[in-house]
């Protein structure tokens, strides 16, 4: 349907109010107001809470258009911007949003106005500083999705640890030094080797493309489809990049030094083009052993940040003793950056080093450790805010297992699982915060039957498990069950493991919520705790929507997500599809039929 | 033969105007009744005039002048720009301490405008003997800086120290020109390189001798290891201005001393004597950078943090001298001298008017008392140690990258593992002013009084907009670059190239 038809050049979705595109609109509209807040006067909290809210919500309220006004008959990237940003190493200011890019842009615009709204009661000092760092730090997180560029990428992507950084460590708990320095200095090592990588990377692109021009362009063909707009950008980029490769072979071989500076790109699918282009003999156009290097230097950044065991220390700590908002944006959002990283770079940029049987192994075994593993000590912790912690290692283990599958059941139940990982953790986050806030501890020793007490949030709890659980008809379902039958045509080994974390995950989830929320109220504490304020209706309500509307009807969601994965495993596998024809391809994602056999074509 | 002079005012039109500048100043202390409040304005005035001569440079055509002594190119307009900026942030750093009551104000601004003019000098160099009076003329200046507080002891201590191991460091230099006099027969530096090119040296051993001894002299003034040895201590015991002089200027100066004579003596033609040349810079460039980073993680003063951290970016910057570009080593000191003077700055407020407060616990809670003193602080800490949206992002960033096209990758993987390293020390601060509230004292934290808050707006406005627009300023290097091929003689190529 959508996809199929190359031949019509149809145009992409764009607004523009002047200059400004929508896509920047909705990236810098929150730094602005976090901007407004800081020359509030600082006594005034209540007016600072209720003017960030309704900030939040009118970001959330903009970035509407993005799903409204989308063209689903284009492939790839839509809401372009383009500009010149350092020309003097390539780097150009380039927003755009892809299938996935978009559903994690509106995820995050959808949880801003509830982790804010969440906050004003949690957070009793410094709420100015507080909401100004918040609304800043969802700008970068926007921006993180939206770049196009992967030099603007990784400056969100290291900018936006300094936010998360003062959150955690200015309004976090006791220990918050500690984890607030560790989250930074583990993620920042992290990026550091990723920038050496793209360094190495953005000068090994320019060489490859000077020297196979007529591949690399039809590597874009792939990307681009049927979308002008977007063939332009990335031919764009190619050419960038070919004539600096041009120039260095020029420069290497004795020439004259005069030319004008060889620029180069960073344009993210440019790169990619270049990365997945195949020869005639169906050969990659970067060597193996050079491409393994690079994938290593890219994914030891994006595992830190999933995080994947044994990367993974940083994220109990942090989620811990982080602020019910900084937990919720850190699991519903920053863990994304990372999966999110492997569909983006990894696998389009170094396709055969991804689908090295070595390298997919260690990736696939360290997932899997991390989904047993994780939900293993979820099962013993004391700490209901450790238990959802450790379950988030677990899920993205699972999330992990699914991209690793290399097909289109695989990745697009990975991309389901994040969205819907992002919502029902943060809406957990959410709610032990709502717990603490009543009894100041989050032991689950100290509770029991706090069904009887409050009912209403009793009710949102066990839904909130239930997705997490994955239940069927609830959001945490739809991910895991496509994501494990791609699981499943790849490796039936892997897929038995990966099993094993639905199982744990019921286990810890519902012997959690048993303990805390069922039987007789043994503590007096808990006699007359009050149940839900029209407040916490207010942000539980959507969060609980969202969990119901995308369990029963995932299909806008899959919708969305299709068109990117699919260009993934093109670029992966070019002959998974089939060469012939391309009906069908919609069913290919839903449906058993396109197992492995296809692949063997 | 009839001598020509080749005198070209409009070439020393700037060090005249602030050698005229450091007269007046000092003709104004001798006669100045009760305090010299107006030395500070008035030396920034002469700093505007001479910006302006400078200005008039860029318009005209690059040449050499005083008979090869002068060289007049874009080089060495860009840099003078950055050492009138360094000096104006230092007269401004320095005008708080000098206040009402003061009676010795004047000296001091007319040191540092002696000091401007070496360091001008030495930009300017295109002949060994210019380049050693420019250097001198900083450093007698720099060693009477560093012991302005006669009656501290720190302050008397690190003006000897310095001035010992300064004097021996410009021995090793002279040393090392003489050598180089005996090897090429000359001491001007384009002939110099016409004589490797062409090569006619008289011993090879004998240039390089001479070489390695002058980059001791010179790196002695970077600050590099393993000639760092003075830094902390002089870092620490100069008044905090001063060091924030010491951090920025004379090591800028240092930069481009080296960037003249690496440039001339061993020209890319050169194969074999670049080669040797590239290993031994990049041996210091590592060393430096390695014993700057962790050394700086146990240091519990800021001052002598920040002097380690010095010693590390002078290793960062000794990679833009390898490739022998100027203009990316320019963009990066002058990321890091705006770094350096705001994050002095804020030191220099913090330490009080004893100027002994500067251990990190005195710097607790100081998120809470001077808000905009310790976001300041943080931004020019987190842009020591790289992070984006800042200056030493940025000037990392192009950095590292013509040194990878230079065939230096794993010297970039060296640096950005330091990096990595480096932050964690840069946070240390920050995390003890934000979040370790215990209240201070109130007399702690007084108004920052209004030259300290114009440098601070100035750096803070510059790293940030450096940081996210580097454009202009490297458009307006290569711009240079481009008008200004300077006219080197085309010469046969050596073999091996």
């Amino acid at each position: 349907m959508m996809l199929s038809n190359v031949f019509f050049a149809a145009e992409p979705a764009q607004l523009f109010f002047g200059p400004i595109g929508l896509l920047s609109l909705v990236t810098w509209l929150p730094l602005v107001g976090g901007l407004i807040v800081l020359l509030f006067d600082k006594r005034r909290a209540d007016l600072i809470k209720q003017f960030a809210t309704v900030w939040m919500t009118v970001c959330f309220l903009v970035s509407l258009p993005l799903v409204v006004l989308w063209n689903y008959d284009v492939r790839g990237l839509q809401f372009m911007e383009t500009a010149d940003w350092i020309p003097a190493i390539g780097a150009k200011y380039q927003l755009g949003v892809d299938g996935l890019a978009l559903t994690l842009v509106m995820l995050t615009t959808f949880l801003g106005p509830i982790v804010a709204l969440c906050s004003w009661n949690y957070i009793e000092k410094r709420q100015k500083e507080y909401y100004a760092l918040l609304l800043i730090m969802q700008s970068f997180m926007i921006g993180v999705f939206a770049a196009v560029d992967l030099f603007l990428f990784y400056v969100f992507f290291e900018v936006m640890l300094v936010p998360m950084y003062l959150l955690i460590g200015i309004w976090g708990g006791e220990r918050r030094l500690y984890s607030a320095i560790k989250f930074f200095v583990y993620t920042l090592v992290g990026s550091l080797l990723m920038l050496v990588a793209v360094f190495k990377f953005y000068f090994t692109a320019a060489e490859t493309v000077a020297k196979y021009p007529t591949e690399v362009k039809a590597a874009v063909e792939v990307i681009v489809g049927n979308n002008a707009p977007m063939r332009g950008l990335v031919l764009e980029g190619v050419e960038l990049a070919r004539r600096a490769g041009v120039a260095y072979a020029a420069r290497a071989g004795g020439g004259s030094d005069d030319d004008a500076a060889p620029l180069g790109t960073f344009n993210i699918y440019a790169l990619q083009a270049i990365g997945s282009a195949r020869d005639a003999q169906g050969r990659a156009l970067i060597p193996l052993s050079l491409q393994v290097w690079l994938f290593a230097g890219f994914a030891l950044a994006l595992a830190i940040k999933v995080p994947m065991v044994p990367f993974h220390t940083w994220l109990p700590d942090a989620h811990v003793e982080a602020p019910t908002a900084g937990s919720a944006i850190l699991a519903g959002i920053l863990l994304k950056i990372g999966t999110y990283g492997f569909v983006r770079f990894n696998f389009p940029m170094f396709p055969d080093a991804s689908m090295h049987p070595t390298v997919a192994s260690v990736m696939a075994t360290l997932a899997i450790v991390g989904i047993v593993y994780g939900s293993m000590v979820a099962l013993a912790q004391k700490d209901m805010k450790k238990t959802i912690a450790y379950s988030s290692v677990a899920h993205m283990g699972t999330t992990m297992l699914s991209l690793f599958a290399f097909n289109p059941n695989g990745i697009n139940g990975a991309a389901l699982q994040m969205l819907s990982h992002g919502v029902t953790s943060a809406a957990l986050f959410i709610l032990i915060g709502i717990l603490y806030e009543r009894r100041h501890t989050r032991l689950i020793a100290d509770f029991g039957g706090v069904v009887n007490t409050m009912p209403a949030f009793s009710a949102m709890f066990m839904i909130a498990t239930l997705a997490s659980v994955g239940l069927p008809l609830l959001n945490g379902f739809v991910g895991e069950f496509i994501g494990l039958r791609g699981v499943f045509e790849a490796n039936i080994v892997w897929a038995f493991w990966g099993t094993t974390g639905i199982i744990l995950g019921a286990a810890y989830m519902l012997w959690l919520y048993e303990r805390v929320f069922l039987g007789a109220v043994k503590n007096p504490k808990n006699a007359d705790l009050p149940d839900l304020s029209a407040r916490e209706w207010a942000y539980l309500t959507p969060l609980v929507a969202a969990m119901i509307l995308f369990g029963v009807y995932p299909k806008p969601l899959v919708t969305f997500l299709n068109a990117t994965t699919e260009v993934v495993v093109r670029q992966m596998r070019p002959n998974y599809f089939g060469s012939t024809t391309k009906a069908g391809e919609e069913q290919a994602a839903v449906s058993p039929a396109t197992s492995d056999t296809a692949a063997r074509d | 033969m009839a001598f020509d002079p080749d005198i070209n005012y409009t070439a020393i039109l700037p060090e005249i105007c602030l050698a005229v500048t450091g007269l007046g100043v000092m003709l104004y202390d001798a006669f100045a009744k009760d305090n010299r409040r107006w030395a500070g304005p008035f030396v920034l005035g002469g700093l505007v005039v001479a910006a302006y001569s400078v200005w008039r440079w860029t318009t005209a055509a690059p040449g050499s002048s005083f008979n090869g002594m002068l060289v007049t190119d874009p080089m060495r307009t860009a840099f003078a720009f950055l050492f009138l900026f360094i000096a104006a942030l230092s007269v401004l750093l320095a005008m708080p301490m000098f206040d009402n009551r003061s009676r010795n104000g004047g000296e001091y601004f007319a040191l540092l405008t002696f000091g401007t003019v070496g360091m001008l000098l030495v930009g300017g160099a295109g002949d060994l003997a210019m380049l050693f009076l420019g250097i001198e003329i900083l450093s007698l200046a720099s060693y009477a800086l560093a012991g302005f507080r006669r009656s501290d002891l720190r302050s008397n201590e690190a003006s000897v120290k310095y001035f010992i191991l300064g004097s021996f460091a410009t021995g090793f230099l002279v040393y090392g020109m003489a050598l180089v006099y005996g090897a090429t027969r000359t001491t001007n530096l384009t002939t110099i390189r016409l004589v490797i090119q062409n090569g006619t040296l008289v011993s090879e051993n004998l240039l390089l001798t001479g070489a390695a001894l002058m980059l001791v002299g010179l790196c002695f003034k970077v600050a590099a290891a393993p000639f760092h040895f003075w830094a902390p201590d002089v870092y620490q015991g100069a008044p905090t201005p001063v060091t924030a002089f010491f951090a920025s200027g004379p090591k800028a100066a240092a930069f481009v001393a080296l960037l003249r004579v690496c440039g001339e003596l061993f020209p890319v033609e050169a194969f074999e004597l670049h080669r040797t040349w590239t290993l031994v810079l990049g041996a210091v460039a590592v060393f430096s950078m390695i014993l700057g980073n962790v050394v700086a993680i146990v240091q519990d003063d800021v001052k002598r943090m920040l002097a380690y951290s010095s010693i590390a970016h002078a290793g960062y910057a000794l990679l833009g001298v390898i490739i022998g570009d100027w203009k990316v080593t320019l963009f990066y000191l002058a990321g890091y001298a705006a770094i350096t003077l705001g994050s002095f700055a804020v030191v220099a407020y913090v330490a009080g008017a004893e100027d002994n407060r500067t251990d990190i616990a005195d710097y607790a809670g100081l998120g809470l008392q001077a808000t905009g003193a310790a976001v300041a602080l943080s931004v020019f800490l987190l842009a020591l140690g790289g992070l984006p949206l800042t200056a030493g992002f940025m000037g990392k960033v192009v950095l590292f990258r013509e040194v990878w096209q230079g065939n230096h990758a794993w010297l970039v993987v060296v640096a950005i593992l330091n990096s990595a390293v480096s932050l964690y020390y840069y946070l240390r601060p920050v995390v003890i002013m934000f979040f370790e509230e215990r209240p201070l004292s109130s007399d702690h934290c007084p108004e920052l009084p209004w030259p300290l808050t114009t440098a601070l707006s100035l750096t803070l406005a510059a790293v940030m907009y450096i940081g996210m627009f580097p454009e202009p300023l490297l458009a307006g290097l290569e711009r240079t670059e481009r008008s200004g091929q300077i006219a080197t003689p085309t010469l046969r190529r050596l073999p091996g190239q």
